[in-house]
């Protein structure tokens, strides 16, 4: 029997995950907890592991430079995780003592069934503290946790109840992160998920990455390729390039928003000792093989905010200078 | 022993298995062709070249309907025949059955893959152990890139590398002195030869590849007076147009691996001289758009990030 797209979809997350085991198992990143979701580990090429590797660390450091922000303010703040899969993430953050007042991930019941499976083991038990399953373990509660099971297609109808009924709290700035997740939905429930963030949620950022390009020769491999694993990217048609993505948050109620592909990323956004010690740790093989890759996806990310003026001037929202460090003045 | 070679090699164009014991009689064969080859094999045009293949057994196929069948078509591969495919080990046999059969009619270059470390990496090793449940057949076929020559002259006027130029290289002689029975070292004339890029600077710069060097025109000019030759052809660098042509077209880019990896919609080529140095650009495009019917069942996953 063939797998329903969204059978399809879920597996998509134990890709993910035995990506980021090869590139911590590679050197790439330092993730102790990457173990704890792979049955069987699998060597990724080295321009997946250097992709994985730009994608996280891309991620890391516009997800701390947010946090940064509030903490600057003294404003507690929460990150939502939209098909959170099997993300390190909260692990990670709470390890280093940077974890948010409340993180919430969200993903299919098939996939948070496994997760809290994965995070009752020790060394992920230690950190989540006391922690309350439900719904027959497909969730967790804890003080600053929070596992739900839900379809994003029902964002604003099941989800957000059950999140506001954990302690999320719209009027706290908010840190909305999809990786892979929107691009596998039809664009106008991704977009529904993007409208009722930017208008409930008054101070916020959202951080997607996603494939894009899909025109061009590679694009269409690509996107002939994954149709044949059963695995539809219906969002890309609809936002094709990063201009599109863009232009979506911002017709979306979103105040600014920048994307950057992971060529870019690279080049532009990661420090030349990083690049020198990446380099050492395999040889890359075919460099325009990696430009490819990297020019067909990308990191979005957008926010809104409340500024509260005296009447007269508003102040500066803070979330504008939100941005990747740029060493491309630097020379490599 | 032809007869032998010849059922081999209809075998292996069919896309199908020889045994290890085979294998292993194959290899050493080649191996006593090739070592009687000089680090820079002097070639007589008529002659097409090509570039990676990369295990990509089908658009080898593919690559010989355009280019004409060997020993009809006297050709130069200029390495990197393993890796990152699922067929390595049906491509590699094939032209080294098609270089014991044939000798004068087929020349293979060594590429940066052609080396036991970089097998490991990308495929080949992995390829091996599937196919044939031991290290021996990876083990032969390592000992015979040992063997493999590193460049070619075509009528003592086209240099034929894998990679290209390395600042310890400025005669061609000097290229004799390699002792290339050996894996590919990390650095030196031997790994820049395999490793290194023409690019649009002056002089030489570090490559981000991590091994061999980048050039620039400057330096392939001044390499082709010193040693009276008109162009360098070399493979190493995936261009999706299959052919590029760099320096008023004294450095050129053969790629011969249509749709790379089964992923990077790119389109290939191989480049035809004749007798007076002509030359002609013939270019493909996959045997098959249809990866279902080429990847075998077992195949790895493809590479996208999910």
């Amino acid at each position: 029997m063939r797998a329903s797209s969204d059978d399809v979809v879920r597996g998509t997350n134990d890709d993910a995950s035995l990506s980021r085991l090869s590139a911590v198992t590679a050197g790439y990143l330092d993730d102790t907890f990457a173990k704890l979701f792979v049955r069987r580990p699998m060597r990724r090429n080295p321009i997946i592991n250097r992709g994985t590797y730009l994608r996280t660390s891309a991620l890391d450091k516009l997800v701390s430079q947010f946090a940064a922000v509030h903490a600057s303010l003294g404003r507690p703040w929460q990150l939502v995780s939209l098909g959170a899969g099997s993300d390190t993430r909260y692990l990670l953050m709470k390890t280093s003592g940077q974890q948010p007042r409340k993180y919430f991930e969200i993903d299919f019941a098939e996939v948070t069934t496994r997760k809290a499976m994965a995070l009752s083991k020790p060394s992920a038990q230690k950190l989540l503290g006391t922690a309350q399953p439900g719904k027959g373990g497909a969730e967790l509660y804890a003080d600053d946790y929070c596992l739900l099971a839900g379809d994003l297609r029902h964002f604003e109808q099941e989800l957000v109840p059950r999140l506001e009924q954990h302690g999320f709290d719209r009027e706290q700035p908010t840190l909305f992160l999809a990786e892979c997740v929107l691009v596998y939905m039809l664009p106008q429930d991704a977009d529904r998920v993007l409208r009722w963030t930017s208008t409930h949620c008054p101070t916020a950022g959202f951080i997607i990455y996603e494939p894009c390009q899909p025109d061009d020769a590679f694009g269409q491999v690509m996107v002939q390729n994954l149709r044949g694993r059963g695995v539809e990217l219906p969002g890309l048609s609809q936002y094709p390039d990063l201009l599109a993505q863009r232009t979506r948050f911002l017709n979306l109620g979103w105040h600014g928003a920048t994307a950057v592909d992971m060529d870019q990323v690279h080049d532009r956004h990661t420090a030349a000792e990083e690049l020198r010690r990446i380099a050492k740790l395999e040889l890359l093989d075919e460099l325009e093989e990696w430009r490819l890759l990297a020019q067909h996806y990308g990191i979005v990310w957008a926010w809104c905010e409340e500024t509260k003026g005296d009447g007269s001037t508003a102040s500066q929202p803070h979330l504008a200078h939100w941005q990747l460090p740029d060493y491309s003045t630097t020379t490599i | 022993m032809s007869s032998d070679l010849d059922t081999q090699i209809q075998r292996l164009r069919r896309c199908e298995l020889i045994s290890e014991k085979e294998v292993h009689q194959l290899c050493d064969k080649a191996c006593e062709i090739l070592i009687q080859e000089s680090n820079v094999q002097r070639i007589d045009a008529p002659v097409t070249i090509c570039g990676d293949i990369h295990g990509q057994f089908h658009d080898l196929i593919e690559l010989f309907r355009v280019g004409g069948e060997c020993p009809e078509t006297n050709y130069l591969f200029m390495g990197d025949f393993v890796d990152r495919g699922f067929y390595s080990v049906e491509t590699f046999l094939l032209l080294l059955a098609l270089k014991v059969r044939y000798p004068d009619r087929i020349t293979l270059i060594r590429g940066n893959h052609e080396s036991r470390q970089i097998t490991q990496v990308y495929g080949f090793y992995d390829e091996c152990m599937r196919k044939f449940g031991s290290v021996d057949v990876w083990r032969h076929c390592c000992d015979v890139f040992d063997y493999l020559t590193l460049a070619a002259v075509i009528d003592d006027r086209v240099l034929c590398v894998h990679g290209g130029l390395s600042p310890k290289i400025t005669r061609l002689d000097q290229i004799h002195y390699i002792d290339r029975k050996q894996e590919v070292p990390h650095d030196g004339p031997m790994c820049d030869l395999l490793w290194s890029d023409p690019e649009d600077i002056s002089g030489w710069a570090s490559s981000p590849r991590g091994a061999g060097y980048l050039f620039g025109g400057d330096v392939a000019a001044m390499f082709l007076q010193v040693n009276d030759l008109h162009m360098i052809a070399r493979a190493h660098q995936l261009v999706m147009e299959g052919y590029k042509s760099m320096f008023d077209d004294t450095v050129v880019t053969v790629w011969s691996a249509p749709n790379y990896c089964y992923r990077c919609g790119n389109v290939a080529s191989i480049l035809a001289f004749d007798d007076h140095l002509n030359k002609e650009v013939l270019f493909f495009t996959a045997a098959t758009q249809d990866n279902a019917s080429t990847l075998p069942s077992r195949a790895p996953a493809l590479d996208y990030f999910l």
